[in-house]
């Protein structure tokens, strides 16, 4: 008999998904869809507001990155106000480094130690009622005050950067609002112990032990688990270098030819396209040089160290030599290998933010700039989940005519959806009962992309995963709910 | 959003040795975005401006994990949420440490944050919840009138309380 299983909500991802998976008469599957079942509508909202409200409505999007949706605003509204790319004052550029760097730091902290860490270190089959957090307090607790800790400091770097934890103020169109004070940056750089860059940068490198330890003992389970090939996409510097702020678009296949190469993101709509599926509210983005059906790519960290050349800190980069050495050079396409290199971008992070509090610019007083004003403006980021666009278009009174936001889980949705499909096909094709762990599983895969799926309003652990079993006329066989 | 005026030191007269005032923490919960929700927010901006000797003022849109951190550092936690459902202005209670469940995010209640505070940290502090009723809960800012004369009445019986717990000590 035809089934057709039901995953919703998704758990310990931010926001509102369901999977639907279709077995036929033998169990094989035959259709499985990661469905996005939140409608967001920013892009209608802010049309008709001031443009230099852009930066502040528009990280309204979500409470976990506001700062990347706030700072890929404020760059598109540079623009906008005459000051392009690189043309801000260093103090406002660094300001707006170390507060993106800070977001970095606790987003990775939280995607690993609160969202992943309990499937590693509690197993994908261990009972959900403790496969999460509160689990992980208790089998490692220094490890999960390691993770809280991690998570505070870059929330306590937000918050002196963009004035509030969430939902800041910091940057606006040609600069920034506020420096950073002496006694700011010394708090940061001298304590109160645990709460300082070095031990950050310490507590990261210890993190990535603890993967690389979980990797050695479960090779097959890492490796084995979802790898497929695809093309990955992020911003470099223009050295080749990863930059998580600022940088030209490249794009590389699953061998590591370059597939787009120092293309100024402004032109973005050149090289990009969207495709609509009718059953999902995300859509499917691609390159458009390779077409709809091969031009899908990855974003995130996995794509960031596939695309980039080195990466500019002493310890990340001594990491990422050993991460490119396990495949020889070539592009990483396994999926659960985005959390080893998600914890080596929290590493990069810490030493980012450490160098940049070390650096006299950030006492500057030339906050802002201005320049001949423009009709448009593009501005891009590299947010934790991957590239974020923000595209705006404004009336010569001010008003806000056009918006077009492609963010990062947008990007990563045609790999979600792949990813799936390969759990699906692997582990519950043709069996003979579906069980939790089973369905963990697909979690798991979902999970491995960090994706954001425009929380506001929904309750995660606390929503029930139910599933439910029907035949081809839709009548329910069997429900299950955890 | 975070103030902190600390107290004067003091002897114990009992013990003979020095004591300190009880840290208090105020921490305001909601989304001044979402009209009453953000009585929370607004209660600890207007009890900021009484800058009482021993008192931290925090708030956010949620509770996380690592507000356990924060209120291990205190003696005395007072959590202050908008409530829906209320038949009196404003309602004052313990909270007791609870077993956090799998919840990650937005569902985090007080009494599990003041039972993080143990289990991470292994020290919980005396806690209270001021729930105060809200009426209106669309998008936008600004509270509705009744809930802003909730909250007056609210914070004139914190501000109260918080002036009698300061005068308390801790011997922590």
């Amino acid at each position: 008999m035809a089934r057709k299983i039901t995953i919703e909500p998704v758990t310990r991802v931010e926001g509102h998904g369901k999977v639907t998976i279709h077995l036929d008469d033998r169990g094989k599957v035959t259709q499985s869809r990661f469905h996005i079942v939140e409608f967001r509508g920013f892009e209608r909202f802010v049309q008709g507001r001031p443009y230099w409200e852009a930066p502040v409505l528009v990280q309204r999007l979500c409470g976990i990155c506001p700062v990347s949706h706030h700072l890929a605003a404020a760059k598109a509204m540079d623009v906008v106000v005459g000051v392009g790319p690189g043309a801000l004052t260093p103090t406002a550029e660094k300001m707006r480094r170390l507060m993106h760097y800070g977001q970095m730091l606790q987003s990775h902290a939280l995607h690993f130690f609160y969202l992943s860490s309990p499937d590693f270190l509690l197993g994908m089959d261990a009972d959900p009622a403790v496969r999460n957090v509160i689990g992980v307090i208790a089998a490692n607790r220094d490890l999960a005050v390691r993770g809280v800790l991690l998570r505070k400091f870059g929330q306590e770097i937000i918050l002196a950067t963009a004035g509030k934890k969430i939902h800041g103020t910091g940057a606006v169109p040609g600069g920034v609002n506020k420096n950073l004070t002496p006694e700011e940056r010394d708090r940061f750089l001298k304590g109160p112990d645990p709460l300082n860059a070095g031990r950050m940068i310490e507590w990261a490198q210890a993190a990535i032990g603890v993967f690389k330890d979980y990797h050695r003992r479960n090779r097959e389970t890492v490796d084995g688990f979802a790898p497929f090939p695809s093309n990955h996409l992020s911003l470099v510097r223009k050295d080749g270098a990863l930059d998580f702020y600022h940088g030209v678009l490249r794009a590389v296949d699953a061998d590591g030819h370059k597939v787009l190469d120092d293309v100024d993101y402004r032109d973005y709509l050149e090289y990009v396209g969207e495709e609509i599926r009718p059953w999902s509210y995300m859509k499917f983005p691609y390159l458009r040089s390779l077409g709809k059906a091969a031009g899908w790519y990855r974003v995130g960290p996995l794509a960031r160290l596939n695309t980039c050349d080195y990466i500019p800190s002493t310890l990340a980069q001594k990491e990422f030599e050993a991460y490119k050495a396990y495949t020889d050079g070539k592009p990483n396409n396994m999926s659960l290998h985005s959390h080893w290199a998600r914890l080596i971008e929290l590493l990069h992070a810490a030493e980012v933010i450490k160098e940049l509090l070390g650096d006299k610019d950030l006492q500057g007083t030339k906050l802002v700039k201005t320049g001949k004003r423009t009709a448009e403006g593009v501005g891009l980021i590299e947010a934790p989940r991957g590239t974020l666009f923000h595209h705006y278009r404004v009336s010569a009174d001010d008003q806000i005519t056009m918006a077009n936001l492609i963010v990062s889980t947008t990007n990563n949705n045609e790999p979600m959806n792949r990813a799936v499909h390969w759990v699906a096909e692997h582990a519950l094709s043709e069996k003979p009962e579906i069980t939790e762990g089973m369905l963990n599983r697909v979690e798991v895969a979902i999970r491995a992309y960090d994706p954001c799926l425009s929380c506001a309003t929904h309750a995660l652990g606390r929503m029930p995963l139910e599933v439910t079993l029907c035949d081809p006329n839709g009548r329910v066989l069997e429900k299950k709910i955890r | 959003m975070r103030s902190k005026r600390q107290g004067p030191r003091k002897e114990d007269p009992v013990a003979g040795r020095e004591t300190k005032p009880r840290r208090v923490l105020v921490l305001g919960i909601g989304n001044p975005g979402r009209g009453d929700d953000g009585l929370g927010a607004a209660a600890v901006e207007r009890l900021e401006s009484r800058r009482l000797p021993g008192v931290t003022c925090d708030a956010n849109y949620q509770l996380n994990i690592e507000d356990a951190l924060a209120c291990s550092r205190h003696d005395l936690v007072v959590f202050v949420d908008a409530a829906r459902g209320l038949r009196v202005p404003f309602l004052w209670n313990e909270v007791r440490p609870e077993a956090a469940g799998p919840a990650l995010t937005h569902t985090l209640g007080p009494g599990a944050v003041v039972g993080l505070c143990a289990a991470l940290y292994g020290r919980t502090p005396e806690a209270r919840v001021l729930a105060i009723r809200g009426h209106r809960w669309g998008v936008g800012e600004g509270l509705s009138p009744r809930a802003a004369a909730n909250l007056g009445r609210a914070v004139r019986f914190l501000e109260s309380f918080l002036k009698r717990a300061a005068g308390k000590e801790s011997r922590s």
